[in-house]
């Protein structure tokens, strides 16, 4: 088994250099930015030369893309999705919605910033960002992954208190398990 | 179309004799207020009598000034094809209107909606309690008195504007000398 520190290291670099090449995205769209997907996805852009490809289930994905507006309702399912992927895994968020409730500002029903409830990796912005820009928000995670600075899972487990707090404080009625990691 | 719109509006009137018709320029159209007692009834009846075998819609509208809430039920008849009105008024306080999902089914959707997102109660409609919304214990959101912004500004997090954040025409008139015209000083911020 590898104590020593350096070697460690170099075990870090490899296996982050890994992790970057490969990210799976679940294929969970969530607001009206899912529609940006496609494209990004398929022969015009072709987000798979970057290693970035859909996911059938939470478990096999490391990324989860939040795409747009978030009412509660959805916030709920996402949490339960979040939960379920496995380490390492990353959250985007997508659109001026994710970060300061874009054009839903003031509606009743939906979460105006996205990072007191789940750990953000990256936020591309734009009201629709588009397959550039995201393909650019990619380049970004790859690059912080990279560098073993894309923790937000750490985060989220470090502070978990606090995440669950903010989550109960707009879905009272928590019907979801509870973990003690 | 004239004489068959005539015609109808006449075998309304004598079966509903608080119909009170509503003149609208289009031929193809007819338009109706009742009280909300009338509406299965009359809905019945054009159903059954007079060839409206389709419920396309039922509009909402919210008369705060009046302190009453209109619903409008428009119905179709594909053989004469001629749209009807059929409106009606409650009272916005304790609203309780009848149930007509026994006619067409599909009402039974808009009825939901209207409970949940207006607060009518509907006379033995069935259904689950929660349909958009989940745990939602505030006053019913579409209505025209309730202030979603202050709502969103008490149950969600927002996050702070930018301190350096500038207005756009006086950020390019200061840096090119140029004078903002009277007009437009008003769309400053």
């Amino acid at each position: 088994m590898i104590n020593d520190k350096n070697s460690q290291k170099i075990v870090d670099i490899i296996q982050n250099w890994a992790r970057k090449q490969s990210i799976w995205v679940l294929a969970y769209g969530t607001g009206c930015g899912a529609i940006e997907i496609p494209p990004t996805m398929t022969s015009r852009y072709d987000a798979e030369r970057l290693g970035v490809r859909g996911a059938a289930t939470p478990r096999q994905a490391d990324v989860l893309l939040i795409t747009g507006y978030l009412t509660t309702k959805t916030l709920k399912r996402v949490i339960r999705v979040y939960e379920q992927m496995q380490d390492p895994k990353y959250v985007i968020g997508f659109g001026s919605c994710t970060i300061n409730g874009g054009m839903y500002y003031d509606s009743y029903n939906t979460i105006k910033v996205l990072d007191k409830y789940l750990p953000v990796d990256v936020y591309i912005n734009g009201c629709m960002p588009r397959p550039e820009s995201v393909l650019a928000g990619f380049g970004k995670l790859q690059e912080l992954i990279g560098n073993g600075e894309a923790n937000g899972a750490t985060k989220y487990k470090e502070n978990l208190e606090w995440y669950r707090a903010n989550q109960k404080k707009i879905i009272p009625n928590w019907v979801m398990p509870e973990y003690n990691w | 179309m004239q004489q068959l719109k005539a015609n109808l509006i006449e075998h309304i009137k004598t079966s509903f004799k608080d119909a009170r018709e509503k003149d609208y320029p289009n031929e193809n159209r007819l338009d109706f207020y009742v009280n909300k007692q009338c509406i299965p009834s009359i809905l019945t009846y054009a159903k059954d009598r007079l060839g409206y075998i389709h419920l396309s819609h039922i509009a909402i509208v919210d008369w705060l000034e009046d302190g009453e809430i209109e619903l409008i039920y428009i119905i179709w008849s594909p053989e004469e094809k001629i749209k009807m009105f059929v409106r009606t008024r409650v009272e916005r306080e304790n609203s309780v209107m009848p149930n007509i999902d026994m006619i067409w089914r599909q009402a039974n959707t808009y009825e939901r909606e209207f409970r949940e997102m207006y607060g009518i109660q509907f006379q033995g409609l069935e259904g689950e309690q929660d349909f958009l919304l989940e745990d939602w214990d505030g006053p019913p959101p579409m209505r025209r008195d309730f202030d979603t912004e202050a709502y969103a500004d008490d149950t969600f997090f927002h996050r702070p504007g930018r301190e350096d954040a500038q207005d756009v025409r006086e950020a390019i008139t200061k840096r090119s000398g140029e004078e903002i015209p009277d007009f437009a000083k008003k769309y400053s911020r």
